[in-house]
């Protein structure tokens, strides 16, 4: 197995990066681009301190060899913050079943940076989040979504309200009342009601066809292109639809989101400058929706020139994030390279939510090779604590815990 | 407490079941009913030449070769090669043993995923040990196909969870086939699945009950009491009613059936294992058991494997504990540790979730080496559905189910490149055969090759 010299305290105690100088040599270093370069690193609480080709190590420091600094993950898509456990029920505010309202829902509103979850996921790397609600009752909208970083602070909400989020395809069509021509009319007239939003509403609070005033006016910031909508959809004729609703409606920053079929419209999606968020895994035909599903579907994207992100959309919940890199490994295995998989978990999303935080990621290998994992963090210059309840109870039942006391006392 | 189950059924014993076939008596037709017809496909004998083999039995990857003779490895090391044999020169790369998912859905919720196709759980009564899997498969779920791509030759299709007693299950044989009796594997014992926790109190709770953990207990043994009876009834000889329900927890009671139970806390897989001692039956394995770290020595007393996720939780209250190093540290405690997929997309990278999970426990101070993690991706999962004496090593005298990497399987960027089902190539990356469902025709052939 590959070697892993971190001191053995760091191993087991886990006393993260706090306050501990790291001396990496000869590391990887991985820049906004994605591209690689070898040189030593002395680290000081997670921040780089000096680096050059050939640095002695500094006293006190423990070293690490062959470890490889990147910036931080971004998770293009996540339901961080929004949910303690999966299930229905109070402390699950993914989505709103009952409601009066859809646009003007604000993901920031449910957002918890005390989470559990954010400690979990920000050990695989991840620094920053966009926080999505899904669509509920009979509206195709979620409402409208977050970025957040993952430092667990009150103040870790970079962008409250960053985009509008919409269901189409076959989830859309539940929502919209049974057929996909009832979620494009609701959307086409959701963007009439939002267009003319001075004018619908201005004598009349019921002025609008499908949204009421405060759903329209949140929308009415994604129709003027102030921020983007972000549409859940699969099929590649349900693709085209939207297409045709951005030539019509040639102010909306659209991304797509799932976008199974995605390869065979990569052009179309190019040409209209329309972004996609792709699980470069998914190459089952889940759904009629997505028969089409292949695993070289980000290689289209790439080499139709679409901007992309890659993300973890499986089915499981609000810990999927912590998968990125994995899911960005098996992109370079089918058709991308390494920068360009990196860079689509981690400066292409950043760089379309206007994230400028500086992050320092360490890790102890290849940060996209399955087997790796980060050692130390920083974001904005604050070194990140690595640890978290799923460490903590690691340690507790650890089988080489030399603490023997009984398991609720250690 | 009875002498255990043995996990592997003796090959003996399971001919005696067959021969059983010619005096069919009413109560040996459950014997004869949905036989397997499964058949190897024809295959020249081979010698894999130059492979890093490892077999899933050692803790070592050796260097070696390893000879295919009639779809059975007849030899693994190195020794004079046969006159006239086909040879394959591995070149060095890694040679393992055809990876087995213990717990799939493949065929019983088949892609695409819609309602009519969705047969994997009779959601009608907490209590339907009468229904089988393998009667809800559909063979061709694309599923399948892909899964073998990532070196899956054997898969175990379970009921679902919704049940306290859900119904027997299967273990087939990936082989491409356009019905589920061609892919079962002859002479594998059935299982019956069983869940414990959340989801049967919440199907059930509106539903008559159970309503409650408590009910659920009481739900377990109020059936094994009319189990232990309708036993007594069928020793006895003479007429009775069959009864199919009680039929196959009586075969459990029998130890002809493995008990494969659906169960996530600690505190409650413990509960199970004082029933399975009440009632004199063995739980063979527990699966999801996302608390299975807390208990791991219990397990390794009570010879109950685990099945694991790598890192899957916090999905639903009673996977809230789940850690990385869950299958690190119950094989640390010298249980029977294994992964699983529960996933049509996990189960074609399960390599990649031991990988995963094997590093995360080495990272926590273990020093567990690849060839000893293997056991968690095929002899494990064999051990567990007793057919360890058919698969899930490379050992003389059992079928050549094998695997050859590009690359190494514990690493994001290896990947199977060629599968064998008993010495038969199924599946070659560089040739460019696998096996197409009925379903992916006519579709295919939207899809272009991307130049």
């Amino acid at each position: 197995m590959r070697a892993l010299l971190i001191t053995s305290a760091l191993v087991f105690v886990a006393p993260s990066a706090f306050a501990q100088t790291l001396f990496l040599d000869n590391a990887t270093v991985v820049d906004a681009n994605g591209a690689q370069s070898q040189m030593d690193i002395i680290l000081k609480d997670g921040n780089i301190r000096q680096r050059g080709a050939e640095i002695p190590a500094p006293a006190g420091a423990d070293t690490v060899t062959g470890a490889w600094v990147t910036p931080g993950l971004f998770a293009s898509m996540s339901s961080l913050g929004l949910t303690d456990i999966g299930s229905t029920g109070p402390g699950n505010d993914v989505s709103s079943e009952t409601s009066k309202t859809n646009v003007s829902e604000r993901a920031v509103d449910s957002f918890n940076p005390r989470s559990i979850h954010i400690p979990n996921v920000r050990q695989s790397g991840v620094t920053h989040a966009l926080v999505a609600p899904r669509s509920g009752g009979n509206s195709i909208f979620a409402g409208t979504g977050a970025i957040v970083s993952l430092t667990g602070e009150f103040d870790s909400v970079l962008k409250s309200d960053a985009f509008v989020m919409v269901d189409l395809g076959e989830t859309g069509t539940i929502r919209a009342g049974g057929s996909r021509a009832a979620a494009m009319a609701q959307l086409r007239a959701a963007i009439y009601d939002a267009d003319g939003f001075f004018k619908r509403y201005a004598n009349d609070p019921t002025g609008g066809d499908v949204l009421s005033r405060q759903d329209a006016l949140a929308f009415n910031r994604a129709t003027r292109g102030d921020i983007p909508m972000v549409v859940r959809v699969n099929r590649a004729a349900d693709i085209m639809r939207l297409i045709d609703i951005k030539q019509t409606s040639k102010s909306l920053d659209i991304i797509i989101v799932g976008a199974a079929e995605a390869w065979e419209v990569a052009d179309a999606l190019a040409k209209n400058n329309i972004r996609v968020i792709i699980d470069p895994l998914e190459n089952l035909p889940s759904a009629f929706e997505s028969v089409g599903a292949r695993l070289d579907n980000v290689a289209f994207l790439e080499k139709a020139g679409v901007d992309y992100a890659i993300a973890n959309l499986s089915s499981l919940g609000v810990t999927k994030p912590a998968a990125l890199a994995q899911h960005a490994g098996n992109a370079v295995v089918h058709g991308l390279t390494w920068s360009q998989a990196f860079s689509a978990i981690s400066s292409t999303p950043s760089s379309w939510f206007g994230v400028d935080d500086s992050t320092t990621v360490v890790w102890d290998g290849d940060p996209l090779e399955i087997t790796s994992a980060s050692i130390s963090m920083s974001i904005d210059g604050e070194s990140q604590a690595m640890t978290s309840r799923q460490k903590a109870l690691r340690d507790r039942y650890n089988p080489t815990n030399p603490d023997k006391r009984q398991l609720k006392y250690r | 407490m009875k002498n255990l189950l043995p996990l592997i059924l003796p090959l003996t014993a399971l001919a005696a079941c067959q021969a059983k076939e010619d005096t069919a008596s009413d109560t040996d037709k459950s014997e004869v009913a949905f036989a397997s017809t499964y058949a190897p496909q024809a295959s020249p004998d081979m010698l894999l030449k130059n492979a890093k083999i490892i077999d899933g039995v050692s803790n070592e990857i050796r260097e070696g070769d390893i000879l295919i003779s009639e779809g059975r490895i007849s030899y693994v090391g190195s020794g004079s090669i046969p006159e006239g044999i086909k040879q394959i020169d591995v070149d060095g790369r890694f040679v393992t043993p055809g990876i087995i998912d213990i717990h799939s859905h493949l065929g019983n919720y088949p892609s695409p995923g819609v309602q009519a196709n969705g047969d994997g759980n009779e959601v009608t009564s907490p209590i339907t040990s009468e229904v089988f899997a393998e009667h809800g498969v559909w063979p061709q779920d694309p599923g399948f196909d892909e899964a073998l791509q990532g070196g899956v030759t054997t898969l175990h299709i379970l009921p679902g969870s919704a049940n306290l007693f859900g119904g027997r299950g299967v273990t087939l044989r990936n082989m491409p086939s356009h019905t589920v009796q061609g892919m079962k594997f002859p002479n594998a014992p059935y299982t019956l699945k069983m869940a414990c926790g959340e989801n049967p109190k919440r199907v059930y709770g509106s539903k008559g009950g159970p309503g409650s953990r408590m009910g659920n207990v009481a739900g377990y043994r109020k059936n094994w009491i009319k189990a232990a009876a309708y036993k007594v009834k069928r020793d006895k000889g003479g007429d009775y009613d069959r009864d199919l329900q009680l039929e196959t927890l009586a075969d459990v009671l029998d130890g002809k059936i493995l008990v494969q139970m659906h169960c996530y806390r600690a505190d409650e897989m413990i509960q199970i294992l004082d029933i399975a001692k009440e009632f004199d039956y063995k739980v063979t394995t527990f699966h999801h058991a996302v608390e299975a770290y807390k208990i791991g020595p219990e397990l390794a007393a009570s010879d109950t494997c685990a099945a694991m996720w790598a890192d899957w939780g916090a999905f639903k209250m009673e996977s809230f504990d789940y850690i990385n190093e869950n299958v690190p540290f119950v094989h640390a405690a010298g249980a029977c540790a294994m992964i699983h997929s529960d996933d049509p997309n996990n189960v074609q990278r399960l390599n990649q979730e031991v990988a995963k999970t094997w590093a995360d426990g080495n990272r926590a101070g273990l020093n567990i080496s690849k060839a000893e993690a293997w056991k968690w991706l095929s002899t494990n999962p064999a051990k567990a559905l007793g057919i360890l004496e058919e698969t899930g090593t490379l050992e003389e005298g059992k079928r050549a189910d094998i695997v050859i990497w590009d690359g190494d399987p514990f690493s994001t960027y290896g990947r199977p490149s060629t599968v064998m089902l008993d010495g038969a190539i199924l599946f070659d990356r560089k040739t460019g055969l696998k096996p197409m469902s009925d379903f992916r025709l006519g579709y295919s052939d939207l899809s272009g090759d991307l130049k």
